[in-house]
């Protein structure tokens, strides 16, 4: 077509064509108008008809021409819907190749037509419904044509979108990259497809995409097949990967392992380990060699200096005359690997890097304690709160064996939380943790004398230790339930076995706490109720149905409070199934229901930002009538949401300026929440003023969600951090400010160093995955408006931020690697060493003292990247040399750590740090981790965090060991950490165990002040509390 | 010269012949193979492609669809007419070098006068805006504009008497039937004014020459008049549509909602 000079100025004659008789006339002005109508339709508009009447006229040899033509008129009037229909008319005409807004259009039409259709059919199960042949036709084409141009992940896209698995696979195995293919297939799946049932369909095919290949990427696939809840094929996987020759096999088969403890879902790993085959040993062998196996592990863990003496002795093991050797190696690999399942090789090394790595700042606990005033027993319970969380499963109790005296004006409940927050500081201490918690624990149904109130704490405490890794301890605090019916103590034994049989689903548990709830006692029903709720966690079970009953029938609102959370733990994840009973709890009566829905819905939903239930809670948070129900469900965007971090502070910005403080405070904690741990700046914005509300809870709340977004924040990388520390400081120490908000700083405080500065809290798991005890952990947590004991909950988001590398042995080796980044961009906090009296004044110093070196630091930039450059290459090139001698490494990487913090103030900071296994990387290092070459150990699969297995090089060296200074020694009572307390007292000593307290002295003044809830709102638990 | 100029120039040549024997079948069947064989020239609107016989190409076709406007009017075919005419405005409007045409002015006036035969007024005025003033002049169009004056203003007697003052022969065939227009015209607005009308008044109203063509007329045009009693009566479909109701429910309805989302304001 030439230019548009040399066109005609009007359809009109064209148009008149049409009318001719003579079908060539026709066919001409057809295709002559199919050229120009781009500039034309509005003219051809009216004679549609026309044209119309030609494409169904059956004579007419050229009805798909007019199809087209018609189509195009009506894609410019804007009517796409006959455009398509039409367009399917014209067939092959219909080019999907063409470059045209048109096309364009139309093919998205197309395909969200088809998409639609197919989503419907599948939903409403109407296999009667037949697409229409030429859609599918169109799309189908679409879809070939991506393939052909090599646009896989377009053509992924569109095959989930429409449901054709079959062209997704095609897509997948034609891709030149089908691994990171079905990655990428992965992440859409999970933020795009909203459907369970449809993503479990997808994965599945997925699973089966990996299984063809010729060299299946394992941890994937059993990372999805976690998801499918497939035990049995993971288990296989496991087996098949751990009786292989190469030891490389094993090492994967660790590392899976390790990656699916990380998803902390505990029913699926019991369900693994028991389904892996038991080595076929002589009957008498298996269980003397399993044992002893056990044994030298634990031992060499404990004494690991006789490490070689300890591989010598499993090698006898192995050479015993009459086994195979094949089945010695399985059966002493399959003991390791238990050992990972169970998470206790994961916890027991998290926990030695905790205790190894504590920094946490007794100075600032000193401070707050100081200031408190004496006979405020919250802000008293809070510093207790604050030092459990500071030192959360680092094991390290000075602060309370220091204060002993300052402790025991802990009374009634308060007793409960100092006794429970022992739980949180020895987290993961699953060996010793009965015999820690014994002075506490009541004394086999005589009475023991011991207060009902640290009886019912400890049990609580023995919950914490043990949360979902309830094996060992679930019969012992069952007993301690049913041997007693003092409430106190049922209610923590309640909250412990809760933890402890987190997810099993166990009947015989369930019947146990069913009793207690039916006892109708206010404090023991509502620790049942969440009990209840945490044992049934995402199995939908038909028992909400029972609790939900009971809700209805009882009087007292803590039971109704309790069961209302319990019910929605368990829909926990499972979206639409869940939407009857989010629907029936919802549209209940009863306000305490209704809040209950929101957290049904927060949990169903949780991660998946999925819009239904935004809409749903948006809709809540603004219309409901009860400001407990507004303030959760605001809270509750933040459990939608945090898959999506970015998200959250744009969608509540708004309700954080709601004359409503319960909305303020909602939308506080769920920025909280759902942006945990990322610092990021827009959460923090948003969060600032709120910190200096008008309303006190709502300041509360802030400042407990701005100390969840900063953990492990440092000041370098946003300065905002170092100006919310002071602020917490001067509320802290301020003589007028009010309880409420003082409480928050102490606890915010507490969570901004928590786990002695080497924990985040952390909701998904590297691989995306939920982590289900995170999330069931701070859903619990942001109970503590109503119940203050369970702020301890937040532990279990907890997440140590560590690297740790493993050999073969399940050892932590000396290892070496780089963080490519300036050290004070992720350093501890430099403590406290400033007498606080004087820090107030000091307060303009600081600021400007900081500003003032990054400008300086900012001026020097190029000198000093000119000189980070040279050191930088010579100093890797020193270590990679070292690495390999041993004991002159182990040096070497001392001094430097050493050396670092001197280095800064004397010349430019270095670009970069090399670390020492274990190390902490905080998730925003991650990104700068880099590995040394010719390093002698090399990590299966490559990740900047968490527990990584590496593979020896030069295994004939003897190897260096790190992490020599175990807070346990297992060895005494591997077998069941219920045998030989006294033994293992004498162990702890030799091993410089930290000692339990001294069982506290409590000064027995009863007190029905302590027993509170939050003061300005809680009316009808208080009451109920001061009833007993 | 191009074999298939040359060709459709024979042909042409053979369709006017037929032209002049008034051999009007012929002339049609002529006229088809013609518009067939134009569509192979690229040098033709909607193309306009710059051939070297593109002139005399474009002159050929204009001549050959002004050919077939007036065939049209001889045939009696306003259908025809107006698609006829409509291809060949292009020729009109985008000249590209054409020479004007002799015929211009006439046919365009031929157009109006189908317009206002038609009663398509609107389409009428759409089309004299297009013309520019100059034409206006011309006689043909003048005549055009003065008769659709004269039916605006409802001076029907001076439509029927311009039969004798056509500028073009081509036009009586128009003249006529504008006299069936403006009756269809003053029944319209009969129906409307009158319940009913004395056969006598409703014969002189409706301009016929005997009681017998009116009676006609009505049972041809207008079934659902009645003649009773030397009267004609206007049954118009008098379903006067019932005041509409207030929609109360919808708005207090919305009423209603928005104060909801008043209360609602966060």
């Amino acid at each position: 077509m030439a230019a548009a000079a040399t066109m005609v100025s009007s359809a009109g004659g064209l148009l008149a064509m049409l009318n001719e008789t003579h079908p060539a006339l026709k066919l001409h002005a057809l295709s002559n108008l199919n050229a120009f109508v781009d500039y034309f339709w509005p003219e051809i508009s009216t004679s549609v008809p026309i044209i119309e009447s030609l494409y169904e006229d059956e004579e007419f040899d050229q009805r798909q021409l007019a199809a087209l033509l018609v189509s195009k008129v009506f894609y410019y009037l804007g009517e796409l819907n006959d455009s398509l229909s039409y367009a399917l008319g014209a067939g092959p005409l219909f080019d999907v190749s063409e470059d045209s807004d048109y096309v364009h259009t139309l093919l998205a039409k197309a395909i969200d037509e088809y998409a639609n259709f197919k989503t419907k059919a599948a939903e409403g199960n109407d296999e009667s419904a037949v697409v229409d042949p030429r859609l599918e036709a169109i799309v189908e084409r679409m879809l070939d044509k991506c393939i052909l141009d090599a646009k896989y992940q377009q053509a992924i896209g569109m095959a989930i979108e429409c449901r054709r698995l079959d062209k997704l696979e095609e897509a997948i195995i034609k891709s030149d990259n089908v691994h990171s293919t079905i990655n990428y297939c992965i992440d859409i799946c999970h933020s795009f497809v909203n459907r369970r049932e449809y993503r479990r369909e997808v994965l599945r095919l997925l699973v089966k995409v990996y299984q063809q290949l010729p060299s299946p990427d394992y941890l994937s696939i059993c990372q999805r097949l976690m998801f499918l809840d497939e035990p049995d094929s993971v288990a296989s996987i496991l087996e098949k990967l751990l009786r292989s020759d190469n030891k490389d096999d094993a090492l994967l088969a660790f590392q899976i392992a390790f990656d699916l403890v990380e998803n902390e879902h505990q029913a699926f790993l019991l369900t693994v380990r028991d389904k892996l085959s038991s080595p076929k040993l002589q009957p008498s062998e298996p269980a003397q060699s399993g044992s002893s196996e056990l044994d030298s592990v634990q031992d060499g863990n404990a004494t690991s200096s006789e490490d070689v003496q300890m591989t010598d002795r499993t090698q006898v093991d192995m050479s015993a005359p009459h086994t195979d050797p094949n089945e010695a190696i399985y059966a002493e690999r399959l003991t390791k690997l238990r050992g990972i399942l169970s998470g206790q090789t994961s916890i027991q090394l998290a926990l030695q890097f905790l205790y190894s790595h504590n920094k946490s700042d007794l100075l600032t606990l000193k401070t707050i304690k100081q200031s408190v005033e004496m006979r405020n027993s919250v802000c008293h319970s809070a510093t207790i709160y604050a030092n459990a969380i500071m030192h959360a499963g680092t094991t390290v109790d000075t602060f309370l064996r220091e204060n002993l005296d300052w402790l025991s004006r802990a009374t009634n409940w308060a007793k409960f939380s100092a006794t429970a927050g022992l739980g949180v500081i020895h987290r993961g201490h699953l060996q010793q943790g009965r015999s820690l918690m014994a002075p506490y624990l009541p004394q086999g149904g005589a009475g023991g004398g011991g207060s009902p109130y640290s009886e019912g704490g400890a049990l609580y405490a023995l919950g914490l230790i043990h949360a979902n890794h309830g094996e060992g301890i679930k019969q012992f605090l069952r007993d301690s339930l049913r041997s007693t019916n003092v409430e106190v103590i049922q209610h923590g034994a309640c909250l412990g076995l809760g933890l402890a049989a987190l997810g099993t689903a166990d009947n015989e548990i369930f019947d146990d706490i069913k009793n207690v709830l039916y006892t109708d006692s206010a404090v023991a029903g509502e620790g049942a109720g969440i009990s209840m709720g945490l044992l049934m966690v995402g199995t939908a079970s038909e028992k909400a149905g029972e609790m939900l009953a009971y809700a209805h029938e009882t009087q007292h609102e803590k039971i109704i409070r309790g069961l209302a959370l319990g019910i929605a733990l368990t829909v926990y994840g499972r979206e639409e199934e869940a939407d009857t009973l989010i629907e029936q709890m919802t549209r209940d009566q009863d306000p305490i229901l209704r809040y209950g829905g929101m957290y049904a819905l927060a949990l169903a939903y949780r991660g998946t930002a999925n819009n239904k239930a935004i809409r749903q809670l948006l809709h809540f948070a603004v219309s409901d009538v009860s400001d407990d129900v507004r303030r959760t469900a605001v809270l509750a965007l933040g459990f939608v949401l945090y898959s999506d971090p970015e998200q959250t502070p744009r969608i509540v910005s708004l309700l954080s300026e709601s004359y409503n403080p319960h909305v303020r405070y909602g939308a506080a904690l769920a920025v909280g929440i759902s942006c945990a741990g990322t610092g990021l700046s827009e959460a923090i914005s948003l969060l600032e003023p709120l910190t200096s509300d008008v309303v006190d809870f709502v300041r509360q709340g802030a400042l407990i969600a701005m100390a969840m977004v900063m953990v492990q924040i440092s000041e370098a990388s946003d300065s905002r951090v170092g100006a919310f520390r002071r602020q917490l400081e001067k509320i802290i120490l301020d003589k007028h400010e009010d309880t409420m908000s003082k409480m928050g700083a102490i606890l915010a405080s507490g969570i901004l160093d928590a786990g002695g500065r080497n924990v985040t809290i952390k909701l998904l798991s590297k691989t995306k995955h939920d982590k289900i005890t995170a999330v069931v952990g701070l859903a619990v947590f942001s109970q503590f408006w109503y119940w203050y004991p369970l702020i301890y909950f937040i532990s279990l988001a907890f997440s140590p931020t560590a690297f740790i590398g493993l050999n073969y042995d399940l050892k932590v080796p000396k290892f070496e690697f780089l963080s490519h980044a300036k050290p004070s961009l992720f350093e501890y906090p430099k403590p406290t060493t400033v007498p606080t009296t004087t820090s107030a004044v000091k307060l303009p110093t600081a600021v400007l003292s900081t500003s003032a070196r990054a400008k300086a630091r900012a001026s020097k930039k190029d000198a000093e990247k000119a000189n980070a450059e040279k050191p930088s290459g010579a100093e890797s090139s020193s270590t990679v040399t070292n690495s390999g001698k041993g004991k002159l490494s182990d040096k070497d990487g001392d001094s430097l750590q050493v050396d670092n913090p001197a280095d800064k103030k004397a010349e430019p900071e270095p670009s970069f740090e090399i670390l020492t296994n274990p190390a902490r990387v905080v998730p925003a290092q991650e990104k700068f981790i880099k590995l040394l070459e010719e390093s002698r150990y090399v990590p299966v699969k490559s990740a900047p965090s968490g527990f990584v297995l590496l593979r020896d090089l030069r295994p004939n060296e003897p190897e260096v060991l790190s992490l020599t200074d175990t807070p346990s020694s297992a060895a005494a009572n591997a077998g069941g950490s219920v045998t030989g307390q006294q033994g293992s007292a004498s162990a702890m000593a030799v091993d410089e165990e930290p000692q339990p307290p001294q069982p506290f002295e409590y000064t027995s003044v009863p007190d029905k002040k302590e027993c509170r809830v939050n003061p300005s709102i809680a009316r009808q638990g208080w009451q109920e509390c001061a009833s007993d | 010269m191009d074999p298939k100029i040359t060709e459709l120039s024979q042909l042409f040549e053979r369709f006017k012949a037929a032209f002049v024997r008034k051999d009007f079948d012929t002339c049609a069947k002529f006229l088809s193979q013609l518009k067939v064989a134009l569509t192979e020239f690229k040098s033709l609107p909607p193309l306009f492609e710059e051939t070297p016989n593109a002139i005399q190409e474009r002159t050929l076709a204009r001549d050959i669809y002004e050919h077939a406007v007036f065939l049209s009017v001889k045939i009696e075919d306003q259908e025809a007419l107006e698609r006829d005419f409509f291809q060949l405005k292009p020729y009109y409007t985008d000249t590209h070098g054409l020479q004007p045409s002799t015929q211009e002015q006439p046919i365009l006036g031929l157009n109006l006068l189908r317009l206002l035969v038609q009663n398509r007024i609107a389409e009428f005025h759409t089309e004299l805006e297009l013309l520019p003033s100059s034409a206006l002049e011309n006689p043909c169009i003048k005549h055009a504009i003065e008769l659709e004056q004269s039916f605006m203003e409802g001076a029907y007697n001076r439509v029927l008497s311009a039969r004798q003052t056509v500028p073009h022969e081509t036009y009586v065939y128009f003249m006529d039937l504008l006299a069936k227009t403006v009756r269809d015209e003053i029944a319209g607005c009969s129906e409307k004014a009158y319940d009913s009308l004395s056969i006598n008044d409703a014969r002189q109203m409706l301009l016929f020459s005997s009681d017998q063509d009116l009676v006609k007329y009505i049972e041809e045009e207008h079934p659902e008049w009645e003649i009773r009693n030397d009267f004609v009566f206007f049954q118009r479909a008098k379903e006067s549509t019932p005041c509409k109701e207030i929609p109360s429910l919808q708005l207090i309805n919305q009423t209603l909602s928005y104060a909801r989302e008043l209360e609602r304001i966060v």
